[in-house]
C-alpha cells in the first residue's frame, strides 16, 4: 500500500539523516586531531555522500549513503613551533574542518530529519483516520 | 490493497447470499473472481508477515542489529495492519449480529 511505502520512504530517509549527523560529530569532534608526525596526514574532514537507490521490494526511490568521502581542500597551517607535528618552519597542519560549516550542517540534518518524521507521522495518521470509518 | 471496493461488496453480497442459503455453492466465485473469504484470508496472511516482520524488527533493534528507524516502521506497519483486520473482524461479526437480531 502507498501509505506503508510512504513511512519506509521517510525511515530511510531518517536513517540518512542520522548517518549524516555521525559525520558532521565526527569532524567536529576531530576538529583538533592533528597528525603525530610532520609527514603524516593529519585528520580530513569527512562528506556524506548520498545516493538514491530503488527498493526492488515497493519500486519506491529511497535516500541512502553511497559511501563516506574525504574532503580533499587545503589543510590549514597554525604556528606552533613546539608541537611534535611542526615541520622545519614551525608550522603544524590542522584537519580542514569548519566548525560553523559542521553547526549548519548538523542544524541542516536535524531540519531534514524533522521533516522526513513528519512524513512519516502523517501517513500514520492517514492509515488511522481512514480506519476509523470502519469503526 | 489488492482487491478494489466494488469486488468486495460484490463478494460481500454473495457470502450474504451464501448465507440465506441461496443456490449459491460452498465458496462463491464472483465477477470480480475473488471471494470475500479470499479477501479476508489475503489480508490475514499479509498481516501475519507485517506481525512476523514488526517482532523480527523489534528484536534485531534491541539486539542493536536494526536502526531504531527501521524497528519503528515495522512495528507501526504491523499495528496498523492488526487494527486494519480487526476493524474488518468486528464489521463482519457485526453484520451478522444484525441479521440473528432481524425479526422473522
Amino acid at each position: 500500500m502507498d501509505l506503508d511505502v510512504a513511512m519506509r520512504i521517510a525511515s530511510a530517509g531518517m536513517k540518512l539523516q542520522a548517518a549524516r549527523l555521525r559525520v558532521v560529530s565526527e569532524n567536529l569532534a576531530n576538529a583538533e586531531s592533528t597528525a603525530p608526525t610532520p609527514e603524516a596526514e593529519p585528520y580530513r574532514r569527512k562528506i556524506l555522500e548520498v545516493a538514491a537507490r530503488r527498493d526492488r521490494e515497493t519500486g519506491a526511490t529511497l535516500a541512502a549513503v553511497r559511501r563516506y568521502g574525504v574532503d580533499r581542500s587545503e589543510l590549514p597551517l597554525r604556528h606552533l613551533p613546539g608541537h611534535p607535528a611542526a615541520d622545519a618552519a614551525g608550522y603544524v597542519r590542522f584537519p580542514n574542518v569548519n566548525p560553523l560549516i559542521e553547526l549548519m550542517d548538523m542544524r541542516e540534518a536535524q531540519r531534514s530529519y524533522e521533516a522526513n518524521l513528519n512524513a512519516m507521522q502523517m501517513a500514520r495518521t492517514m492509515l488511522q483516520r481512514t480506519l476509523d470509518i470502519l469503526r | 490493497m489488492r482487491a478494489t471496493l466494488g469486488q468486495a461488496l460484490a463478494a460481500y453480497t454473495a457470502a450474504f447470499a451464501h448465507g440465506r442459503g441461496d443456490l449459491a455453492p460452498a465458496e462463491p466465485a464472483t465477477a470480480g473472481g475473488l471471494s470475500f473469504g479470499a479477501l479476508v484470508r489475503e489480508e490475514l496472511a499479509s498481516t501475519k508477515s507485517a506481525l512476523a516482520r514488526g517482532e523480527a524488527m523489534a528484536v534485531a533493534g534491541l539486539l542493536g542489529k536494526a536502526s531504531i528507524q527501521d524497528v519503528v516502521e515495522a512495528v507501526s506497519s504491523a499495528e496498523l495492519s492488526l487494527q486494519k483486520i480487526t476493524a474488518v473482524r468486528d464489521r463482519v461479526i457485526a453484520a451478522y449480529q444484525e441479521i440473528l437480531r432481524m425479526p422473522i
